[in-house]
């Protein structure tokens, strides 16, 4: 078991590098002007543009363009980041709490309403309830997150005035600015945060915020995991093993519980763990609308705005949790089907 | 039994929560809800609207605009303002002095001197960032734009220069300038030329106050200045928290020299949506948001505000390249006159030009684009700058632009027809409006007119504009300063940002451009840039399409703004703000 995690722990650094070289060759296909014109917004500052490219060696050759990034890197400098201000490095931090906090309550909702959806619907084929969440499903799955993030913010903040945007009210923002002494942000989750510093009115206001969000995600990404659950169960249920287990009298609940829905879950901890994997580059139509300055919202603005460090920093993010994602699911195959072995 | 009693009385809790925070406004604070970010707050590397938002409020200037005034000022840092009358202003206008008020503090509690002043002066244009704003002031007091050469190198013997161009006498500070130069005064109301604590900036990593040093801290990369996210000015309210495009908190400076501020805390938060920016509004979460054009109908059907119809001193234009990169260019078709393209030198026939101009119907622009909240400019000379004029326009006439068209290039572009594109920024709805209607109104004339309107991403706009890619492009200009040189430069000199990008090449315009600085007298001012104005319209160069009149949505209980064309809708000076 060492062995193979360490075996795929190493090729980690391959998967970075092919990653970085691929961008940056994806990225160096814009002009040099182009690229300096990420420092401009205004015609004003557009007759600095030849300057620019000097200073930073814009029109070098490929490979010392790459070597010097490598360099900067390898020394913990990501550069700088024209959407946030900061080093890269810094920004990071202070945008994936944000996008970790809703995930973390996002996610388990996602995987166990899925499971719990889907099996309901495989257990119950071709009947109300089947049609009924599979319906559900189609209609929240083909909704573009975008409009209907924005039709929960008006009903539930511009007409009841629930819910509102952002991540934390004013005045408790306020107040952890004013008493840096008495509350610490250890992990730049307020609904952590607010419980480790046993200020629980700090906890139920972040919660209160991420309803809106968390309801967008869930309702829109719940169809999938319930669509893969319910084809393996409708497969499962078709198996002979099930056949035999009622044969011999075993009672339902044993044989869609116990046998049926354990191995139907293997493609759905598959999907589970990429849609997790995914999440952590956040939901860019969810934080953009909803306020709250997370990774995803980041990577739209970077994307746009061609925030080169930026870019790279995400992809190489994304690198690692894909290879950590398939690692941990590997793993979780064995743990679920006995007759995988990892060697 | 009980697990769902828990669940629920979470819930409840949560609900409570939202509703209490929903209901709180606090009277102290005051919110702004804004799309723009802040890449920095130093004021010799800040060049964009919403830093100078956040630097206006920090730090102060010698000097400021009075009220809703773009050419009368009001003393801030300096005890009065200098005029010629008050021995201020020498006669020949190089020499400004400025006696420095007593009893300042800054936020860290060092006593403002004139030391301070002419540091601060020093510092900033030293520092002189490409793509910052010191060209203004460099421009002014050295005579050079910038304090290095096109290569980047430095100029031999700059630091010297400006070295010499400021001093301190008693408690006073004197600007030397190598000619006179009018915009002046509007330029010392800038955030380029707000005052530092001279020792608290030296601690901080400035420039160490020798000359001979100066070139270490030339040019920092961006984010490597190191007054970019720290502060300490003289001005009415502190830096509490900035976290980059998320949030930036003032706190009221409570030792501030002038009348204090009603508001406690001001806060800007970065909101991208404009649904979100209006339910804030909406339900009192923010005091103010920032309003595009289009969504002006929206706010004025919401009650409970108070909208400012503020003018700005801007200027859009449709502009007409005269010699247009051929290498590669989609833009021009074929590259000939043959009914598949435009020649590069196209636009050089003013009989083309003056068809395009005629084919712009201001009036239907105007309201159905702007629903009349628009200033339809005549000029880059536009309305609210010294010395602007109502210069003729050409009226909307289709007949008299198929006789111009019949004209151009000895018939021939009638005969044969043309193809090409007109392009405008991504997301700017007016240019695009603007960008159809010409393209419309000029195919209406003759069949074998084939316009495309594209648009592209500003940035890469940007890039090809300089590349002379572009045959007929839109696009604008804010004010630096409030003074006609600001816009009759670029837009017209041959070596101004768009007189350039349109390959203009006329000496007079040239000459006029450089004497219309260079002269201190109203009166002679005032011919110079009568006669530009004239030559805009006469010379066809480009069709004048707005000037922008921006709404500002406050909240009813939020009282004290008063207007100015210097500020754009970002801008809000936050001591002036109360909540009644």
């Amino acid at each position: 078991m060492l062995a193979f995690i360490t075996r795929r722990l190493l090729l980690l650094i391959f998967v970075l590098f092919g990653v970085s070289v691929l961008l940056f060759g994806i990225l160096m296909t814009f002009s040099p002007e182009r690229r300096a014109a990420t420092y401009v917004t205004s015609p004003q500052q557009a007759k600095d543009i030849p300057k620019i490219i000097k200073q930073f060696g814009l029109d070098d050759p490929f490979y010392i363009q790459y070597f010097r990034w490598m360099k900067e890197v390898l020394k913990g400098n990501m550069g700088w980041s024209l959407v946030a201000s900061r080093p890269v490095g810094e920004a990071f931090w202070n945008y994936f709490p944000v996008t970790l906090e809703m995930n973390l309550f996002a996610a388990p909702i996602v995987i166990i309403f899925g499971i719990w959806l889907g099996t309901l619907s495989g257990i119950h084929r071709d009947t109300w309830i089947d049609h009924t969440t599979r319906i559900l499903a189609i209609v929240g799955w083909s909704l573009p997150t975008f409009l209907f993030a924005l039709v929960l913010l008006m009903i539930f903040y511009g007409y009841f005035q629930l819910f509102s945007p952002g991540v934390l009210s004013d005045q408790l923002t306020m107040f952890i600015i004013d008493n840096p002494e008495t509350f610490t942000r250890f992990t730049g989750m307020y609904t952590i945060d607010g419980i480790l510093n046993g200020r629980f009115d700090i906890t139920l206001n972040a919660l209160a915020h991420l309803v809106l969000p968390v309801s967008t995600y869930v309702i829109v990404v719940v169809a999938l995991n319930m669509r893969v659950m319910r084809s393996g169960m409708i497969e499962e249920l078709s198996k002979d093993y099930v056949m035999t287990a009622q044969a011999k009298g075993a009672d339902k609940k044993t044989i869609y519980i116990k046998h049926a829905r354990r191995n139907a879950l293997l493609p759905v901890v598959t999907v589970a763990g990429q849609l997790v994997a995914l999440s952590m580059e956040g939901s860019i139509a969810v934080e953009v609308v909803y306020n709250r300055h997370g990774i995803g919202w980041w990577l739209a603005e970077s994307a746009v705005q061609l925030d080169m460090p930026v870019l790279m920093c995400i992809c190489l993010f994304m690198g690692v949790v894909f290879v950590i994602t398939n690692l941990t699911l590997d793993i979780l195959y064995a743990y679920i089907d006995p007759r995988i072995r990892l060697n | 039994m009980k697990k769902p009693v828990y669940v629920m009385a979470c819930l409840l809790m949560v609900f409570f929560t939202a509703v209490v925070g929903a209901q709180v406004k606090n009277p102290e604070t005051f919110v702004l809800a804004d799309y723009r970010t802040v890449q920095t707050i130093d004021p010799a590397t800040s060049y964009d609207v919403a830093g100078s938002m956040r630097i206006w409020n920090l730090y102060e200037t010698l000097i400021f605009f009075d009220g809703s005034s773009t050419e009368e000022y009001v003393p801030l840092l300096a005890a009065e303002v200098p005029s010629v009358k008050n021995g201020g202003i020498s006669a020949d206008g190089r020499t400004y002095t400025f006696k420095i008020r007593n009893g300042v503090k800054f936020h860290e509690g060092g006593e403002l001197t004139p030391e301070d002043v002419v540091y601060s002066f020093k510092r900033n244009m030293i520092v002189d960032q490409d793509g910052g704003p010191m060209w203004m002031l460099l421009e002014a007091l050295t005579g050079k734009g910038s304090t290095r050469d096109k290569d980047g190198k430095i100029i031999d013997g700059i630091f010297e220069i400006i070295d010499k161009s400021v001093e301190t006498q008693g408690n006073k500070v004197i600007l030397h300038l190598p000619k006179p130069y009018p915009p002046l005064m509007s330029i010392l109301c800038y955030t380029a030329s707000s005052v530092l604590d001279k020792e608290w900036a030296i601690s901080k990593g400035c420039w160490d106050g020798n000359i001979k040093n100066a070139a270490k801290y030339n040019n920092p990369a961006p984010g490597h200045e190191p007054l970019q996210k720290i502060e300490n000015g003289t001005g009415p309210f502190k830096m509490k928290l900035w976290e980059p495009a998320k949030q930036f908190v003032f706190e009221r400076f409570d030792d501030y020299w002038g009348p204090k501020s009603q508001i406690k805390t001001g806060i800007v938060k970065y909101v991208k949506e404009w649904s979100t920016r209006k339910l804030m509004l909406q339900n009192g979460d923010a005091d103010r948001v920032v309003v595009d054009t289009p969504y002006v109908p929206e706010v004025r059907a919401m009650k409970g505000l108070t909208l400012y119809e503020v003018p700005q001193l801007g200027y859009t234009a449709a502009m007409f390249c005269r010699s247009i990169n051929p290498a590669g260019n989609p833009n021009i078709g074929s590259g000939k006159l043959d009914g598949n393209g435009i020649p590069p030198n196209f636009f050089t026939d003013i009989n083309v030009r003056k068809a395009f101009l005629h084919v712009f119907d201001r009036e239907t622009y105007k309201k159905d684009v702007f629903n009349d909240l628009v200033i339809m400019p005549t000029s880059p000379n536009v309305e609210g700058l010294p010395y602007h004029k109502e210069v003729p326009f050409y009226e909307f006439d289709l007949e008299k632009a198929a006789e111009y068209m019949k004209k151009a290039w000895g018939g021939k572009v009638w005969e044969k027809g043309f193809k090409m594109i007109i392009t405008h920024n991504t997301g700017n709805e007016m240019r695009e409006a603007g960008a159809h209607m010409l393209a419309e109104n000029i195919m209406s004339l003759n069949p074998k007119f084939q316009i495309d309107v594209r648009n592209v991403e500003w940035k890469d706009y940007v890039v090809k504009i300089r590349d002379f890619q572009y045959p007929l492009f839109l696009s604008g200009w804010g004010a630096d300063y409030a003074d006609p040189h600001n816009f009759v430069y670029p837009f017209m000199h041959s070596n101004g940002y768009y007189g350039r990008f349109m390959a203009l090449k006329n000496d007079e315009i040239d000459k006029l451009c450089d004497a219309g600085i260079e002269t201190a007298d109203p009166a002679k001012r005032k011919t110079i840039y009568a006669k530009l104005q004239d030559i805009w319209y006469e010379d066809a160069i480009g069709v004048p399409l707005y000037q922008q009149i921006v709404v500002r949505a406050y909240r009813d209980y939020v009282h004290g703004f008063v207007p100015n064309a210097m500020f754009t809708d970002d801008n809000e000076i936050l001591k002036r703000i109360y909540k009644k």
